[in-house]
């Protein structure tokens, strides 16, 4: 008999354990599934080579002990197998197959998801000028999908963030800004966090599904619409920043357009912020140079200027 | 072992197949091939193999429903294998983001297919709480129709990195969004060359009639353009492009390459300023001097390093080149001038 082909082989395999209604032994599949060899170790090999690549395909195949002699049993639980028909129709279908060219995750992941649903291959680019978004950061998505999915299982996760272990209830993820973050409930701080996705250190644990638990009042969007200087604990001021026409239009993309309360002729504006961390802002309005000043209130003002005198003595520690 | 990386990329393949094929019924061989890059006589040989692939006593009402024909193939719904597959998480993720991010581009879903298709997703997935925010610059409008509809556009426009604003006259080419910006790369006609802008920094924008067909033939930046890329094609956005072509370009050229001119920095700095030096690209750590810190940054142009250097904090002290050790304190003593003059 031909040797028969390795994908022969294991989509007889696949089709074999999807059809049964219990787990299979071992000796059990190889009656089923032609072209195993006929020794026991060389079969036994050509399984377990078959079990792996199955399993790095993603599907469900799991070992269990069953009654008798064989003792190991194999199945594949299509529950877990197949996915409720989605029905997108074909405009549906040319849309995510657009936005998954449109966007740059950086690893092929959404064209894989696109081939699970059916709608896999080359598709025609149907829009000239598609904008590409990269969403993509440095160092890896590894901690991202197991946050996405504690979010949906509601999973309590353990991870290192900067050298420290947190214990988080994460309630959303979010891109802003060119990073990936997680917002949720720090257990230990006892307060809402938000973390940089790329800052944690190791793979973020799961807990049980369900062990994820929020405060009453707990509200990821207004922890998310914190900017850095609202993250101080002190007590609100309103400041007002003038800033040239030529960082206006950065201002505003940043700021929106509700931050403006005045704008001159030439293009300037004068912007209106709320902070609780002085120190933060001042950062911030550094990165203007001289296109941007504190104009009120003048303990703010003040401490920009002694900010700006630190720097005439360089090296200086403070 | 080749073997087996070939066996799981063409059972995955077969998945993929298959599970289009039910959707579309009977296909063109040729059209199949085209669509998953396989000659036609792999596709036919892979076909035919699979469609004697089944389950105990293997009759034919136990295999797989393929038909191959000479010209065309097709299968039918319920067959095994062709019903769609659940998703990883970083599958889930992948599609629920990618989504979402062109969702939050204005304009992209105009027919409300994409916001569809995201929700029976969600139906099934169960709905993740996954947000993906996007700039949305005041002229972002005005350079997308300009590089839909083949204008030219005279923009006032903000040089960051040397601090210097100008008026140029551009036909925009490609636009994306990378590192939480939009940038357009545009053929830039006071440069003479292609040149990559900041969609933020541009504070007016006019049209200036249509673009050269010549500048347009000449399609999206080559190699020269993003100082190394590889530039695989200089068509890649045309109507047929591949999308692949376009993912290749845009990791090629990234937000911001270090060009020939600019300048190697070492800076000493306080451990709780690294995060800020973390987050620039090109900056790289090295071995730390007198216990502190040093981090090498490349930097274009003056202003650039300025910027750093304040938001660095009094306590980074430039190692070399030594002309930029000043650099810092001088820039303050620049900002300082505005505030004391408006006191005079």
């Amino acid at each position: 008999m031909a040797k028969l082909d390795p994908l022969e082989r294991i989509t007889d395999l696949l089709l074999v354990l999807l059809d049964a209604k219990r787990p299979l032994s071992r000796r059990e599949i190889m009656l089923r599934v032609p072209g195993y060899p006929e020794s026991d170790d060389a079969s036994r090999q050509g399984f377990v080579r078959d079990c792996n690549i199955l399993k790095s395909e993603g599907v469900p195949l799991v070992s269990s002990r069953i009654a008798g002699d064989d003792q190991v049993g194999y199945s594949i639980d299509a529950e877990k197998y197949y996915l409720p028909d989605l029905a997108l129709d074909a405009d549906e279908q040319a849309a995510l197959n657009l936005a998954v060219a449109g966007v740059h995750l950086g690893d092929p992941t959404g064209k894989e998801a696109l081939s699970k649903l059916g709608i896999g291959g080359q598709w025609p680019v149907r829009s000239a000028v598609q904008p590409l978004v990269d969403l993509s950061f440095s160092g890896g998505l590894v901690a991202l999908p197991v946050l996405f999915e504690a979010v949906r299982s509601k999973a309590v996760v353990t991870f290192t963030y900067r050298g420290v272990i947190r214990t988080v209830d994460v309630a959303g993820i979010r891109f802003r800004g060119g990073h990936w973050y997680a917002v949720g409930w720090d257990r230990d701080r006892t307060d809402a966090r938000i973390f940089r996705v790329d800052r944690i250190d190791d793979i973020p644990q799961p807990g049980d599904v369900g062990s994820a638990a929020f405060p009453d009042d707990f509200d990821p969007d207004e922890a998310f619409a914190r900017s850095p200087w609202n993250f101080g604990t002190g007590q609100a001021l309103e400041v007002d920043i003038a800033v040239d026409a030529v960082e206006a239009s950065r201002v505003v993309t940043e700021l929106g357009a509700e931050s403006v309360i005045e704008r001159t002729d030439d293009g300037a504006v004068v912007i209106r912020m709320s902070v609780t961390d002085v120190p933060a802002l001042i950062s911030w309005v550094m990165d203007f140079l001289d296109h941007a000043e504190i104009l009120r209130p003048p303990e703010v003002r003040a401490a920009m200027v002694e900010r700006l005198g630190d720097y005439s003595t360089p090296g200086a520690q403070r | 072992m080749s073997s087996r990386v070939d066996t799981a990329t063409r059972l995955r393949r077969l998945f993929a197949i298959l599970g289009w094929l039910v959707q579309v019924g009977e296909a063109p061989i040729d059209e199949v091939a085209a669509r998953f890059n396989l000659t036609p006589a792999a596709l036919v040989a892979d076909l035919e193999m699979a469609a004697c692939c089944g389950v105990p006593p293997y009759t034919p009402d136990e295999l797989l429903e393929i038909v191959v024909t000479d010209e065309t193939v097709s299968t039918r719904v319920g067959t095994t294998l062709s019903r769609p597959r659940r998703l990883s998480p970083g599958e889930g993720l992948a599609l629920a983001a990618s989504a979402r991010a062109l969702l939050s581009v204005p304009g992209s879903d105009e027919n409300g297919a994409l916001s569809r298709a995201l929700s029976k997703l969600d139906a099934v997935l169960g709905q993740v709480a996954v947000a993906v925010e996007l700039d949305s610059p005041e002229f972002l409008d005005e350079v997308r129709t300009a590089s839909s509809s083949g204008q030219r556009l005279t923009i006032t426009y903000y040089t960051a990195t040397t601090d210097t604003t100008s008026e140029r006259t551009i036909t925009p080419m490609s636009l994306f969004a990378s590192e939480g910006h939009w940038y357009v790369d545009a053929w830039c006609e006071t440069a003479g060359s292609l040149r990559r802008f900041r969609v933020d920094r541009i504070s007016a924008a006019t049209p200036a009639g249509p673009a050269s067909p010549d500048i347009l033939a000449a399609g999206h930046p080559g190699p020269d353009a993003a100082g190394g890329s590889s530039g695989s094609g200089g068509v890649d956005g045309d109507a047929n492009g591949d999308a692949n072509g376009d993912q290749a370009r845009l990791i090629a050229l990234g937000a911001y390459v270090p060009g020939p001119e600019s300048r190697r920095v070492r800076i000493a700095v306080d451990e709780s300023a690294t995060w800020l030096l973390e987050s620039i690209p090109s900056a790289k750590p090295l071995e730390p001097e007198g216990g502190r810190p040093v981090w090498e940054v490349f930097v274009g142009g003056d202003a650039w390093l300025e910027r750093l250097l304040l938001r660095l904090g009094p306590a980074a002290v430039v190692i070399d080149p030594a002309d930029y050790r000043s650099l810092a304190a001088d820039a303050a003593a620049r900002i300082l001038e505005r505030y004391q003059s408006a006191e005079t």
